[in-house]
Formats: C-alpha cells, sequence, structure tokens
C-alpha cells in the first residue's frame, strides 16, 4: 500500500481549513486550562449515553445476536497506541482530522438521531475549537525554537460508501458509533496522560512523521469484505528543545 | 446469390400474404408463436418482467390473442404458475407482462415459457395452442456478491398486516443457519441444499426504523439480515370539512388518523382537489390545506381529499355551498364602558365578512364561572350592548362571539373581557351576637359579628363602629371604630342596661345598623338542661317555645373542643322556629358540644331558655379513671375515683364496670356477673349505672389473695380499654391484731431506750463512773463524814516506791471464792497471791494479811493483759459473778465495788493505816486471817496506778508523770518474789 508523506496536498489542504475554522474564535492562553477543558469535552464524548445507546434502542438493534456486532472495526478509527505515538501537534491535527470525518458522518445519521445528532455535533465543534486553541498555543511556544514540521491532514475525506440496504446501513452506523466513542475514550486517555508527564517530559521532545495510507477510508468501510485498513501512525518522537510548552 | 435472395424474400412475402389471405377467407387460425420473450428481474417490487413479440401477423392486422405463460422454479419441471394473458396484438408489438413473486427472487432461479392462441371473434373456429417458446431463465443469484450468507427481499415495504416470504441463501453450505425476528427466532422451510424460506404472516408495525429480520451461522460470525418495513395501514381522512372566515380562502381540515411514515416511505401526502373546477392543491400540512376561492363567484364547491403512501391512496369528498361555510373570524376591542355599581356597557369589533353581511353576536354575562346573562345582538362592525341587574363591586366576565346571519354554519371563537362593578354601601346589617361575663367585678360584654357576605358588603369592609347607648342615661353615647377585618370586641360595662349598634362601613357607606341589647346584670344560668343527638347532618336542637312574645332566638355553641379555647358560634332563627339543625364542618365524633339556646326579647334583649349538650358521635371511653384504692382488710378493699370528669369524655358516660379477677377457682360474688375478656381470661363484672357514684367497696375476699380490678367507664357505644389491671393482696385476719399489739409495745421500748440513752451519762456517773476520782469518790464522802483528820489520800507522786515483805503463808490459806468453783483461768489467778490488808466486811474471814493495790482505772486492753488477774472480792461474792468478770466492763463494775466495798466497810476506828499504801505488807496478825492460799503459793505485792487512761492510749507511752510509776512498776509487771 502506497504512503502518503506529510505534505500531501489533502493534509495542507485540511491543516488550513482547520486553521481558517477556528482563527477567528477567542483562545485561553492558560494551557493547563486549555487541556483540563479538552479533557473534560473528551470525557463527555466518549460517553456512549450521548449518541450510541439511543441509536441501538432507536433501530431495534438491542436483541441479542444483533447487538455484539455492534463493535467497531479494527482501523476505522486510530488506535490508543497510535495516538500515543504522535507528536503533540500531530496528535491534535489528527484528532481534529478524524473529528471532521466524524462531523460529515454524522450528518448522514442525522435521520436517524436528529436531537442528539445536533448536540453530539455542537461539542465536536467546540472541541474542535479547543483543538485549535491548544494547537496554537504549542506552535507559538515551539516556533522560535524549532519550526514544527508540517502536520498531515487525515486524508481526503471519501465519499460514504450507499449502504447497501437498511439492515447494513443500521449495522454500519453502529459500529462506527462505537468506534466513535473508544476513540474519544482514547483521546481523553491521552490527554490525562498530557497531564501527567508534564514535569517529566519538559526536557523530551517528540520528533513525527505520521505519515498514512492515502484516502484511508476507514471510518466508512465495513468490517468485514475488503482490505482493512490501519491508522498508520509512525511510532519514531523526535526530541522537543527544551523551554517548550509544558505538555 | 442477389438475386436469388430477392426471390427468395419475394416468394416468402407472396406466401405469407397467400396465408393471411385464406386465414382472413377461409378464417381458419394461424399458429401464431411468441417470439423475442424477454426475462428481467425487478428485485425491488420482486417481479418479472416478461416483454415479447408476435412476429407472424399481417400488416395493420390486430388479433384478439391469449398467451398462456408457464414459470418455474428451481427447474423446468417444477411449474408454479400458470396464467392466461389476453390482449390484442399488432404485428411486431412488443408485449409486456409482469408477475410478482411471493419467493423473494433473489433465492430461487425462474424458468418462464409462453404459447399463444387466437382468440379473435372474428375467427369462429376454435382456435390451437402455438408451439411453447423455449424456456427462458430468470436467475438474480448472479447478482449476489460474495457473501457467504444472504438474506432476501431487502428493504420491503409491506403493510401491517400482510404475509411476507424471507428467504436466505447461504454460500457456505452449512445447516446449522438460524433465523430471527426482531430476535425471535423463526422457523421456515428449506427449499433447496442452500436456500431457505420463512413465511411471515400478519406482520405487524414495530417501529419507524423497520423491523429486523437476521440469519446467522451458529457458533460463527458470520451474520446476514434485511429490514423489513412495515407500515401502518393509510386510513382514510375522517372529519373533512372545509369553510371560510371571510368569502376568499376556504380552509379545509380533517383527521388524518396514524402516520404511515418510515425510513422507506415518508409520510402520506394529501392533495386536494375540486371538481368544479377541475384544480388541485398539494397540502402542506397533514391535516389541513387553504384553498383560495375563485373570483368567478363559484358558490358550490365539490371537494375531494386524497391520502396516498407508497403502498395505498384513500379518498374522502364534500360537497358544499360556499356561504353555507362561513365561520366568522374572532371579535376584537371587546371592552367594558361605563361601568357602575349594577350597570355596564360592553362594546367590540367584528371582521368584515364580505359586502354589507351582517353578523349575529351573542353576549354572555358571567359570575364565577357561570353564565347568569346571555343577549344577541345584530351588527355589521361595531357592536354595543348595556348590561344591568349587576352586583356591585363584582368581578364579571363578558365574552362575545359571532355567526353569520345569513346561514348559521359556526359560531366564531369567543373573546373575553373581566371588568368589575363599583362598590355600593353595605346592604345588610351585620349579624351580632354577645357573651356576657364578669371580669374583675364587672359586667363585660364581648361582641362579635359575622363578616358581610360579598352578596351583601358591596365592596371592601373597611371598619365596623360600635355604638354603645346607655339605656339608663340616654345622654351618653360611646362610639367604638374597630378596623376590618376584626370580628369582635370587648365592652366593660356597669351595672345599667345598654344599646349597641354595630355598622358595617366600606368606602361608599355604611351598612343598615345591628342592635343589640344587653344588661349588667348576671345571667339567669338555672335553666332546663338537656341532651341532644347528633347526625350526619349535624345536631338537631329544638326548645320549649318562649311564653312571652319573641322576635327571635339564637342559638350558640363553640365549635371546638371544650379544652380549647371557645370560638363562638351563633344562629339566629325566627320567633316562630323552636328547632334547627346547627351543622358545621368542624364538629368531629368524641367531643362534647354545648348548646345554649336564647329568646330574643321584643326590646332586643336575650335571655337564656335552655342549655343542650350532645355529640356528633359518641365513643367509647380512651381512658380509665386513676383509682384510689383504700381501707385494704382481709375481706375487703374500697375503690374511688373521685376525680373523674365525667363531662370531658368523648361520649356520655352511664356507669362503670368494675372488673375483678378472682383467685383461682373462687366463683364470683352473686353482686358480680362472671364475663369472658377478650384475652380469654375469666373475670367477674359489677356494674354502676349511675355515673355519679365513683366509689365502689370490694366485698367477701379471702384473706391472703392477690385479686386483680379494674374500673373502666362505659358510654352508650362501650366501655374503656380493659389492659391495666391493678393487683392486690388482701392481708391474713390476724395481722390487724397483731399490730394493734406490737406497734404500741415497739413505741414503748422505743420510749425506754430514748429515756435510757438521755440519762445514760447520768447513769454511767452514778453506776460506772470511767475514772474514779479520789476527790470525787465516795470514801472521800466517807472519810469526810467521819471527820476523821487523820485520814487522807497519799498520791503516788508522794510516795518513795519501797520494798515490800511478803509473807507467805502457805497452809491454810485458801481464797475463799475459789473454794467452791474453779476454772482453768482461776489456777492462774492463784499465781500472784494477794495481801488483803484492808478486810470488806467485819466479818470478813478471808485473807486478811493480803495487801493488795488494785488500779481500778484501766481499760479494756489493760484488761486483757492484766497479769494479776485477781482482785478483791467480797467473800460472799456468789461464784457466779466471776463469770461475767472476763469482760472488761464487768470487770470494772466489779472491781469499783469491790473497792467502794472495801473502802466504806473499813470502821474507821480499826484501821491501823492512816494513809491507803500502795505498798504494804501483811501484818503478822494477819496470818490467820489467809484462809486459803493459792494453789501456788508465791509472794505476791501488786501495784498499779490509779489513773484513768484513754482506751485509744492504752499502749501509747505514759505521761511523764506517770511514767515513773508505770516503768517502774508496770514495766516490770509483777513484782513477785
Amino acid at each position: 500500500r502506497q504512503v502518503t508523506c506529510p505534505l500531501s496536498a489533502p493534509g495542507v489542504i485540511l491543516g488550513l481549513l482547520f486553521l481558517s475554522m477556528t482563527a477567528t474564535s477567542k483562545c485561553l492562553g492558560k494551557y493547563h486550562e486549555l487541556l483540563l477543558q479538552l479533557r473534560r469535552q473528551a470525557d463527555l464524548m466518549q460517553d456512549t449515553s450521548t449518541l450510541l445507546d439511543p441509536y441501538i434502542h432507536i433501530q431495534g438493534l438491542d436483541t441479542p445476536g444483533l447487538k455484539e456486532h455492534c463493535r467497531e472495526c479494527s482501523g476505522a478509527f486510530p488506535s490508543e497506541d497510535a495516538l500515543r505515538g504522535l507528536s503533540r501537534q500531530g496528535f491534535l491535527q489528527t484528532l481534529n482530522a478524524t473529528l471532521g470525518l466524524v462531523l460529515h458522518r454524522l450528518t448522514a445519521l442525522y435521520q436517524d438521531l436528529p436531537e442528539a445528532q445536533q448536540l453530539v455535533g455542537l461539542n465536536i465543534r467546540g472541541f474542535r475549537s479547543n483543538i485549535h486553541c491548544m494547537s496554537q498555543l504549542l506552535r507559538s511556544s515551539s516556533e522560535a525554537e524549532t519550526p514544527e514540521p508540517t502536520q498531515p491532514g487525515p486524508g481526503p475525506t471519501p465519499p460514504p460508501t450507499p449502504p447497501s440496504d437498511a439492515f447494513q446501513h443500521k449495522l454500519k452506523s453502529c459500529r462506527f458509533l462505537h468506534g466513535y466513542h473508544r476513540f474519544m475514550h482514547s483521546v481523553g486517555q491521552v490527554l490525562q496522560e498530557w497531564g501527567e508527564s508534564r514535569s517529566r517530559s519538559r526536557s523530551r521532545s517528540r520528533r513525527h512523521s505520521p505519515c498514512r495510507a492515502p484516502g484511508d477510508t476507514a471510518l466508512a468501510r465495513p468490517c468485514r469484505g475488503g482490505a482493512r485498513k490501519m491508522w498508520p501512525f509512525r511510532r519514531d518522537r523526535r526530541l522537543m528543545p527544551r523551554g517548550q510548552l509544558p505538555r | 446469390m442477389a438475386v436469388f435472395a430477392v426471390f427468395q424474400t419475394t416468394f416468402l412475402l407472396a406466401l405469407l400474404s397467400l396465408r393471411t389471405y385464406e386465414s382472413e377467407v377461409l378464417s381458419e387460425p394461424l399458429p401464431l408463436t411468441p417470439e423475442s420473450l424477454k426475462v428481467s428481474v425487478n428485485s425491488t417490487c420482486q417481479c418479472l418482467h416478461l416483454q415479447w413479440t408476435v412476429h407472424s401477423l399481417a400488416y395493420h392486422q390486430e388479433l384478439k390473442m391469449v398467451f398462456q405463460i408457464q414459470i418455474s422454479r428451481f427447474k423446468t419441471s417444477n411449474i408454479i404458475w400458470v396464467e392466461n394473458y389476453s390482449t390484442t396484438v399488432k404485428r411486431n408489438q412488443v408485449l409486456h407482462w409482469s408477475w410478482e413473486s411471493e419467493l423473494p427472487l433473489e433465492c430461487a432461479a425462474h424458468f418462464i415459457r409462453m404459447r399463444s392462441m387466437v382468440d379473435d371473434a372474428r375467427i369462429p373456429k376454435p382456435g390451437f395452442w402455438s408451439n411453447w417458446s423455449s424456456w427462458e431463465e430468470a436467475d438474480a443469484q448472479n447478482m449476489l456478491g460474495h457473501d457467504p450468507l444472504f438474506v432476501f427481499p431487502k428493504d420491503k415495504l409491506v403493510e401491517e398486516g400482510s404475509n411476507v416470504t424471507i428467504c436466505y441463501v447461504s454460500r457456505i453450505h452449512q445447516d446449522n443457519i438460524s433465523c430471527y425476528l426482531e430476535g425471535v427466532q423463526i422457523y421456515g422451510e428449506q427449499l433447496d441444499r442452500s436456500v431457505s424460506a420463512f413465511e411471515l404472516k400478519n406482520v405487524s408495525f414495530i417501529r419507524e426504523k423497520g423491523t429486523n429480520v437476521f440469519c446467522k451461522v451458529d457458533q460463527g460470525g458470520v451474520l446476514g439480515g434485511i429490514v423489513l418495513f412495515v407500515s401502518k395501514v393509510l386510513e382514510e381522512p375522517k372529519d373533512f370539512s372545509c369553510e371560510t372566515q371571510d368569502l376568499k380562502t376556504l380552509t379545509c381540515t380533517w383527521d388524518p388518523g396514524s402516520d404511515t411514515g418510515l425510513t422507506k416511505q415518508p409520510s402520506q401526502s394529501y392533495t386536494l382537489f375540486e371538481s368544479f373546477s377541475g384544480k388541485k392543491t398539494l397540502c402542506k400540512h397533514r391535516n389541513w390545506c387553504d384553498w383560495q376561492v375563485a373570483q368567478d363567484s363559484q358558490e358550490t364547491y365539490n371537494f375531494t381529499l386524497l391520502a396516498e403512501n407508497y403502498l395505498r391512496k384513500r379518498s374522502v369528498s364534500i360537497l358544499f355551498n360556499l356561504t353555507q361555510r362561513v365561520h366568522p373570524m374572532t371579535p376584537y376591542n371587546l371592552l367594558p364602558k361605563n361601568v357602575g355599581a349594577t350597570k355596564a356597557t360592553m362594546t367590540w369589533k367584528v371582521h368584515s365578512i364580505g359586502n354589507n353581511s351582517t353578523l349575529l353576536c351573542q353576549l354572555e354575562l358571567l359570575a364565577e364561572g357561570k353564565v347568569i346573562q346571555q343577549s344577541n345582538v345584530s351588527i355589521k362592525v361595531n357592536g354595543e350592548y348595556l348590561l344591568s341587574e349587576l352586583e356591585p363591586d363584582t368581578e364579571y366576565v363578558a365574552r362575545v362571539r359571532c355567526a353569520y346571519t345569513n346561514h348559521f354554519w359556526k359560531w366564531s371563537e369567543l373573546i373575553s373581557q373581566k371588568f368589575n362593578t363599583a362598590e355600593a354601601a353595605p346592604s345588610e346589617a351585620p349579624d351580632v351576637w354577645r357573651n356576657l361575663k364578669m371580669v374583675s367585678g364587672h359586667p363585660t360584654v364581648s361582641l362579635f359579628w359575622k363578616p358581610l357576605s360579598k352578596v351583601h358588603a358591596n365592596g371592601k369592609i373597611l371598619f365596623y363602629n360600635v355604638i354603645v347607648e346607655n339605656l339608663d342615661k340616654p345622654s351618653r353615647f360611646e362610639v367604638l371604630s374597630i378596623p376590618a377585618p376584626a370580628s369582635s370586641t370587648e365592652l366593660t360595662l356597669d351595672q345599667c342596661s345598654y344599646q349597641i349598634h354595630v355598622t358595617a362601613h366600606n368606602s361608599v357607606g355604611p351598612s343598615p345598623a345591628s342592635v343589640i341589647v344587653v344588661s349588667g346584670d348576671p345571667e339567669n344560668e338555672e335553666v332546663e338542661k338537656g341532651r341532644v343527638n347528633g347526625t350526619e347532618d349535624g345536631f338537631s336542637v329544638s326548645w320549649k317555645p318562649q311564653s312571652g312574645d319573641a322576635t327571635g332566638y339564637v342559638v350558640e355553641w363553640c365549635d371546638g373542643p371544650q379544652d380549647l379555647p371557645c370560638v363562638l358560634q351563633w344562629k339566629n332563627l325566627g320567633p316562630n322556629t323552636t328547632s334547627t339543625v346547627i351543622s358545621s364542618g368542624d364538629f368531629r365524633p368524641g367531643v362534647r358540644y354545648n348548646f345554649r339556646i336564647y329568646g330574643i326579647s321584643t326590646k332586643r334583649m336575650a335571655h337564656l331558655l335552655e342549655k343542650k349538650a350532645g355529640y356528633l358521635e359518641e365513643l367509647a371511653p380512651s381512658d380509665n379513671p386513676q383509682v384510689v384504692m383504700s381501707k385494704l382488710t382481709s375481706h375487703s378493699f374500697t375503690l374511688s375515683w373521685k376525680d373523674y370528669s365525667t363531662e370531658s369524655q368523648p361520649g356520655f358516660i352511664q356507669g362503670y364496670h368494675v372488673y375483678l379477677k378472682p383467685k383461682a377457682g373462687e366463683q364470683c360474688h352473686p353482686a358480680f356477673e362472671k364475663t369472658v375478656l377478650p384475652e380469654d381470661s375469666v373475670c367477674c363484672k359489677y356494674t354502676i349505672d349511675n355515673p355519679e357514684q365513683k366509689t365502689f367497696v370490694v366485698e367477701n375476699l379471702q384473706p391472703e389473695s392477690v385479686y386483680e380490678f379494674i374500673v373502666t367507664p362505659y358510654t352508650s357505644v362501650g366501655e374503656g380499654p380493659l389492659d391495666a389491671f391493678t393487683k392486690v393482696t388482701t392481708p391474713d385476719e390476724y395481722s390487724h391484731t397483731l399490730i394493734h399489739i406490737i406497734l404500741p409495745m415497739i413505741f414503748c421500748i422505743l420510749i425506754v431506750m430514748i429515756i435510757c440513752y438521755l440519762k445514760s451519762q447520768w447513769l454511767k456517773e452514778k453506776c460506772y463512773p470511767d475514772s474514779p476520782n479520789p476527790y470525787k469518790s465516795s470514801v472521800l464522802s466517807l472519810i469526810k463524814s467521819k471527820e476523821n483528820p487523820h485520814l487522807t489520800i497519799m498520791y503516788v507522786n508522794d510516795c518513795v516506791p519501797d520494798a515490800i515483805e511478803v509473807i507467805n503463808k502457805p497452809e491454810g490459806s485458801k481464797i475463799q471464792f475459789l473454794g467452791t468453783r474453779k476454772s482453768p483461768t482461776e489456777t492462774e489467778f492463784t499465781k500472784p497471791a494477794c495481801l488483803y490488808l484492808l478486810p470488806t466486811e467485819k466479818n470478813y474471814s478471808g485473807p486478811g494479811p493480803c495487801i493488795c493495790f488494785e488500779n481500778f482505772t484501766y481499760n479494756q486492753a489493760a484488761s486483757d493483759f492484766a497479769s494479776c488477774g485477781h482482785f478483791p472480792v467480797t467473800p460472799q461474792a456468789p461464784p457466779h459473778q466471776l463469770g461475767p468478770l472476763t469482760s472488761p466492763e464487768n470487770l470494772l463494775k466489779a472491781l469499783e465495788q469491790n473497792y467502794m466495798n472495801s473502802l466504806g466497810e473499813i470502821p474507821a476506828g480499826e484501821a491501823n493505816l492512816n494513809y491507803v499504801s500502795q505498798l504494804a505488807s501483811p501484818t503478822s496478825g494477819d496470818k490467820d486471817s489467809l484462809p486459803t492460799n493459792p494453789p501456788e503459793p508465791a509472794l505476791c505485792s501488786e501495784y498499779k496506778m490509779q489513773t484513768a487512761i484513754p482506751l485509744g492510749l492504752a499502749s501509747a507511752p505514759p505521761s511523764e508523770n506517770s511514767s515513773l510509776s508505770s516503768t517502774t512498776l508496770l514495766g516490770q509487771g509483777e513484782h513477785c518474789r
């Protein structure tokens, strides 16, 4: 499988979009407050009662034999290990890109969960705004010392594969929501480590080379049938110069 | 070659023309075989679509033909459907025919063939079938992917109550595949090695998101499923009607019934169609739709409302005249005008309908939610109506609705407006009553009045005026103004008569006065008393009519129990009334209510006529009296409960029951009756039927027996609780007598003991002084009495101890007191020989020559180790006196006595010593006076101090003065030689 480089055009475009989208918002200048806000939001978004549970109930998937098929497809979302292996900037950009895809997918679920979808959409937008602020904060502190490498975009947004039938659509959406909550849980874990590893990671920095497969459409793919795609994040880290913002 | 081809074509055409000609002329049927048969599968509707042509027809020829179609499943021999399809056929016309399969087409291959026959009336002879076309196969399985398990039909939309066949196609050829409908396993029929079908009958609506049906391989992750969209059955619109508010727009409404919307199917749509104009409109709302009235004065409309969804259409129609469906708009600007105490004018406006249309408006007046006036007014645009006969200071609601006058169809919506009429002076005097009592010797009247009802107050009462007029001194008035909402006041009067006027005032003026006359004289309380029975409606109180002229009666009572502050209540009654029912929501069962009936004289003075007491409902007593038991004897005791109040009980006390539990086996006294208590114990019961008898003597009891008793009051409902019996034990018969004897004896003994105690010092001084003072000694007095100047007292300190020669005279010297009886101790006493220098009696024949100085003042401790142990004893002392001497007191007594006796009995003339020496030796002449000797003859001289030693100092070191003697003498113990 071909691997795109961080400077791929879709990544740059999405990165620019990400910056422009949130450039007008007012950011908190305090790292810890921002981190705390992000963690709280991640905790809120990992709660399955906001999306997955109502979806399962409305669709009638809460029956024996079906519920166990409502599991995240491996590779649909970045794993916790993959997230942990990213640099902070890389993590934030990946998070932002992934949530962009989630928003896109949630739009398709509007008919199924009109109220929850709206609420979760607002949460995601707020979360992305805070991601932007955190990214700015990190970038401003590291600009003077080490230029931040160009962050990769999450790849082009694949057109959602039209569901073959309603049954498959239900299962796919259910798996997607399951993966989304799991992903937010992982995000929360990583953010937790940011707070914990602040002191000991002052002297460390991470180098990242977040290359990934082009056109990764794992979010829209079923668990079976066809090749499964993982989120190939490199685990190599680079050392950050001293004096950078606390992590 | 080309020439040959042209020729051949021409020949065939000629032949066909010839045959056509022959068929027309000869009317012979021709076999016209269907050709170009094509079969396609439509998965959405699970339909097989056939198309074919009949080439054999002549040009411009139309024939009515019948096509027989056969459909086989899985294999050509398995024919599942045969149908004849009749149609008119033209040459080269493409014919179509569809067939809907119950079994999803993806689950099985289908084979189709057909044949035809001319069925035209122009050909009289019976036709015959053409040859069958070749089998055409329709196999939708080829379109499936590579999944191991498929379930069909996908996303099928059916109506509730339908029967649906589903099937699965398995590519893994396993037979352990289970299928479930909403989690419940379903069972079907295996059609093929890899195909099974399930028939779902009468499917029901479960949710908008569809019914989930899935199949899975047991113990494997393979899953296939479908969503079956079951729609509710589209209902016919109900209550479809149209109306207009302004003759310009028609609004049609209906009840749509259930929503049939699903994920697969939008909600049903509604289309309004008008047949006369041919117009239609798609309604935007599911239960109403607007229709613009045409400008061409169309009066009659025929509307059809069409409801449809993917599965069904339903319609309903109405025909009406536009002017008969006018529903005017709600009037507006309804306002009160010129509002007075009893009148008000209401004005309002209406929306005009067309030109010069008249509306009939209905004005309603409501008070307290009830319609009290209703009026109809015809207006064009502005309405006005005068409301009269209103109550002052009352809130009213006026409401108006209007209808089209030309043809009544419906009232418009109501418009309402509240307004209040103005106040007026109170129309009725307040209801006043009084209560007379003496406070600190002064007659005091408490005035009470009831608030005026809203009807009579005519406004907010601001204050009450009380005018007190002294009837005995008419010129004296006293005016009190009491602000509302007070409802009582208190006046202190004197013995005069007073007329009291009470008026209520609001912002407009006063009410008529209520007049009452009171006198300072106390009321006559000695009136007839009676009882009154309570019912569900209250107390029915009746009284005897007053003999004189009575202008009315008043019944007075307190609402609360007697132990609570009285909330005085009263009821005014007419002069001809002698009974009434007193009802109150505050009356409670088990509470005694006292009623007082007053007659009102012509002078407006009230006189107490009767007193009544009653219970709304009598109850059994809840408590028993506190019983005091007295006069307990072996055969009776008395019970008394005089503190028990019968007035404050939950019923009229009719008497008391005295329960007595006898001892086992004892029978009840004849006055008692035997009864069984609730706990099944037997008891004797005595009934006291006089509630004022509050003592009872229980008699005929057995002595020394335990009885239990309880006294419980009873009312007409029942008796008090039988829960706490009191135990009593009767005494024996003689204890009483014994008490009469023993008590005085004890008393006497006590008196003696007290006297003895009080005189103990005296006795002691007289009988046994602790330390015989020589100066106080009787010996001294004896000496003095003898007036012998040679006799004096020798002090120890003045003496110089000297040797005493003791002559032992063993033979025949035996102490007399040792003669008859000897105890083991006596033998010890005999060791120190005493020198009896002073004979105690003249005729003393005892051991005279022994001189013995005995210290008679020593304590008990000293006595214990007195080594001497012998003492002067009168020779006549009986032997029995020796026993008690072992105790110190007795010893002291004995010593003292002997000592005194010795001194006292010494004759002055015979004494050859003028001092009482502490040392003495027996004279020779006294040798014979020693009649007996101790068993062990020993020379004994004994010296003992005559100094009182406190008991506690018995072992303490002696004082300096006495140390010499004690050290010298006592320290050496006995000076025996």
